[in-house]
């Protein structure tokens, strides 16, 4: 393709604080393109594409569009020159309907009676041509997370975007709705779009983009055609040199190794229809069994808020059920408070890490030993000892490469990722006999991840039994030995490993009950 | 909220903005006291140096510390759990009457047993005024700052009913009950300028708190729960307990300096010995951000200025409320120098 580039970025610099979010990263998109945008968590490439749409103002480079340099200084100048943005986050007004939210912050025709026919029958035409189908007097409430993105893509056509920058199009979707939205993305394109595609998934990449770009904190690493480039020059350009591919769980186990190990017949944790019903009478829980062995991994797959944190919580006794029993190692918990819970052996890495997690108020060392500031080593007759506290967190720091100071420096100071590091050194610096760890990699770079997931196949070896909530799929498709699927609060299938299948597992996402 | 270390030059970067801050507050305060023209070099070293150029201005500054650094533990415990403990006041009056009722009804008792029981009077008087929005909390979720407030009311009503009822001194001319025994009145450090061992208890106190909330397991988990009361809940922690417990140790303390103005200054309970100690504690709890180390160095600051502002206020007639205005502008340019520091 020796065309020239619709968009060029040249050498575009910005700093956040101190540190260097984009040093010197170029970028060009084809007319006709996907371009996909690839890179682990912190490699710049959301703050690149937030510097073309205007939200962040870039500290030197320059922007060329059909090669006329353009300002950039809000969304509003972005939407001007054609050019949108769908945000991984959407933003959605949620009582309004699919119409009403599309037209919001247009000019409306007859805006004095809000009769909306005019606008209704051009978005139709648009659905038609890119061929996205949506209920417009559907109310966003009511909408699947796929048709709440269509309703984004409908947004941004209708502002007639040429260019359409999407972010993490893909979290929160099933697999059946992930390949919809690469279907109508081939469609846009076919209908003279240019689409960026900003992912950390290669398998998304490599199937849907016509060009890759590889960045890396801050940096361009390589562009190439999809059809020059294998796999594995992606990999090595997204992790960079420091990171041992050879012995990474996700590169290598892939499907091997796992799973084969041997699961003993002990039985770590055992529910029994457990129910959950708020106060409000919202049943949060329906009649949920499982159980999980020594040394097993048990996947829960399900789209976000579908009861995935009540079952987390209700197995470590934060809130009440309503019905039903659990058991670990054949005890009852009715009766074990949280605290007993943990000191029993459950460890818990929680989803939400800022909020369910951590102190940011207090110490490195002070988070360290939340929840386990009762046990022996950590205190004796009701006064905690920091300086074997202070030995410890030191030992955590160095295992689990968080970046901070030192163990008396303040939690708030810590990035995102060294904060998930900090619940995750938690976790396991004690032996567990169940670990619930809900999303534990989300927001954590290629290196991380795969240091969490070799930990806790090292527990697991020792006998962990582990209850892995995650909204990413591979994620559990690599790790677990197990995979139930939780819908509206039930349980609606178990897959044992050798039955896994992608779509199998996105059917009972969106609710479809398999007979067992 | 409390860290455990601290490196030399920590300590100092971080007094750094206290010291600019209360010399910011002095140049405001000079800037008024020159414009009502007064001499504005003679007000600050009547301010500022009357506390140290008598033992009598020494004494009284411990004299007023001793209250001070009680109510300021009253309002900072419950703060590192999250809470505000607006009812110091309320659980000092209680804390006094619980004590002056002990001496008064015990009064022939000897001092080994009369001494410890006023003490332990107020203590649990106070801690009863404590318990109250903390169990209302606990139990209804009602907000801890109005019933800590409304309960100061309740107090004040109490007090003038015990002070105006059947344990009146009838030869006082302002309600006054008859004093305690003998055998309740704190010993005396100093006779002239007297000073009495209240001070030690406040001493004692004031390690006490530091131990509890830097070491004890219980500390741990009151801190945590006023950093992150969701998080701590998570694991494992009884975020509702931590309230109550917090709001109960607040008026057991604020009991107790209501029991050492009893035992210690007054010998008897009389309306109005609550002074201003509530809003003082409030600020002296602000101004050392709820860091228990600092309380007791703050509150001997905010001691030397009471004692500088009677002493102006007499030599100089400059009103009283000037230093009211030194402390407001004290707290204002700390919390101003914790904004800036952000930046």
């Amino acid at each position: 393709m020796a065309e020239k580039p619709i968009l060029e970025m040249k050498d575009i610099h910005k700093t956040f604080d101190r540190s260097k979010a984009l040093d010197g990263v170029s970028f060009n998109l084809n007319a006709r393109e996907i371009h996909g945008l690839l890179g682990g968590n912190g490699a710049g490439k959301t703050t690149l594409m937030n510097t073309l749409f205007g939200l962040y103002k870039k500290d030197s480079g320059e922007i060329t569009l059909h090669g006329n340099p353009v300002q950039i200084s809000s969304p509003r100048d972005a939407l001007d020159l054609h050019i949108g943005m769908v945000h991984q986050h959407f933003l959605q007004i949620s009582a309004f309907n699919v119409l009403e939210n599309i037209v919001l912050g247009t000019e409306v025709e007859k805006k004095y009676s809000m009769d909306l026919s005019a606008e209704n029958t051009l978005i139709q035409a648009l659905q038609k041509r890119f061929n996205i189908d949506v209920d417009l007097n559907a109310m966003m409430d009511d909408l699947p997370m796929g048709s709440r993105q269509k309703v984004e893509i409908l947004k941004a056509l209708y502002r007639g975007v040429q260019i359409l920058i999407l972010d993490e199009p893909t979290t929160n979707l099933t697999p059946q709705e992930v390949d919809d939205l690469f279907h109508t993305l081939r469609v846009m394109v076919e209908e003279g779009l240019s689409i960026v595609f900003i992912t950390h998934k290669l398998r998304e990449v490599l199937s849907v983009c016509d060009r890759i770009s590889v960045l890396r904190n801050g940096r361009n690493v390589i562009t190439l055609n999809k059809n020059e480039a294998s796999e594995e020059m992606f990999v090595r350009g997204m992790v960079g040199d420091e990171m041992d591919i050879q012995n990474s769980v996700i590169f290598t186990h892939a499907k091997s190794q796992i799973g084969t190990t041997k699961i003993n017949p002990e039985i770590s944790l055992k529910v029994e229809n457990v129910g959950v019903t708020t106060k409000e009478g919202i049943q949060q829980l329906k009649e949920v069994s499982f159980e999980i062995h020594q040394g097993e991994i048990l996947g829960i797959a399900g789209v976000a808020g579908n009861g995935q944190r009540e079952l987390a919580e209700a197995i470590l006794g934060i809130i009440q059920l309503s019905s039903g029993k659990i058991l670990l190692e054949n005890e009852d918990l009715e009766s074990a408070e949280t605290d007993k819970r943990i000191q029993r052996g459950i460890a818990y890495i929680p989803e939400d890490r800022l909020h369910d997690g951590f102190l940011p108020k207090a110490s490195v060392a002070q988070n360290l030993i939340l929840g386990y500031h009762k046990n022996d080593p950590y205190s004796s007759r009701g006064f905690i000892n920091w300086k074997t506290v202070t030995q410890v967190s030191e030992k955590l720091i160095n295992t689990f490469n968080i970046k901070t100071s030192g163990p008396s420096d303040t939690g708030g100071n810590l990035s995102g990722g060294n904060i998930q590091r900090v619940l995750i050194a938690r976790a396991f610096s004690r032996p567990a006999i169940l670990l619930i760890a809900h999303n534990p990699t989300r927001g954590l770079d290629i290196p991380s991840m795969d240091f969490i997931y070799s930990k806790i196949l090292e527990e697991k070896n020792k006998g962990m039994a582990t209850l892995l909530i995650s909204e990413d799929l591979d994620e559990l498709l690599l790790l677990s030995d197990r995979i139930a699927v939780i819908y509206k609060g039930e349980l609606v299938g178990f897959l044992d490993r050798e039955k896994f299948e992608r779509y199998e597992i996105g059917r009972m996402m969106s609710g479809y009950r398999v007979e067992a | 909220m409390t860290t455990i270390t601290g490196s030399k030059p920590s300590i100092i970067k971080s007094f750094f903005p206290y010291l600019i801050a209360v010399l910011a507050s002095l140049v405001a305060v000079g800037l008024f006291i020159g414009l009502m023209g007064f001499d504005i070099l003679h007000a600050f070293q009547t301010i500022l140096f009357t506390s140290f150029k008598s033992p009598n201005g020494f004494t009284q500054t411990l004299l007023k510390f001793v209250p001070l650094v009680l109510q300021a533990y009253a309002f900072t415990i419950p703060l590192a759990a999250g809470k505000f403990n607006i009812g110091g006041e309320g659980q000092l009056i209680v804390g006094a009457i619980g004590a002056s009722a002990v001496g008064i009804i015990f009064f022939d008792l000897p001092m080994v047993l009369l001494l410890p029981l006023v003490l332990l009077g107020g203590i649990i008087a106070g801690a009863i005024w404590g318990l109250v929005p903390g169990w209302l909390l606990y139990k209804f979720n009602i907000n801890e700052i109005l019933t800590t407030v409304l309960l100061n009311f309740v107090a004040f009503a109490l007090i003038n009913y015990i002070a105006t009822g059947p344990w009146r001194d009838p030869t006082a001319g302002h309600p006054t009950t008859t004093p305690i025994g003998a055998g309740g009145f704190l010993p005396m450090i100093i006779i002239n300028p007297p000073l009495h061992t209240g001070l030690f208890i406040a001493l004692l106190v004031s390690v006490g708190v530091y131990l509890f909330t830097t070491r004890s397991t219980r500390g741990y988990e009151m801190v945590a729960t006023g950093a992150n009361p969701r998080a701590a809940g998570v694991f494992g922690i009884k975020v509702k307990n931590m309230f109550v417990m917090s709001l109960v140790i607040a008026g057991a303390i604020a009991g107790l300096s209501g029991a050492i103005e009893v035992a210690g200054v007054q010998h008897r309970l009389i309306e109005g010995l609550q002074s201003n100690f509530l809003i003082l504690g409030i600020i002296i709890g602000l101004i050392a951000r709820g860091n228990p180390l600092a309380v007791p160095f703050v509150a001997f600051f905010i001691a030397v200025l009471e004692v500088g502002a009677s002493a102006m206020q007499r030599t100089m007639k400059i009103p009283v409320e000037m230093v009211f205005i030194v402390e407001a502008l004290v707290l204002l340019f700390v919390l101003l120098s914790a904004v800036v520091r952000r930046k």
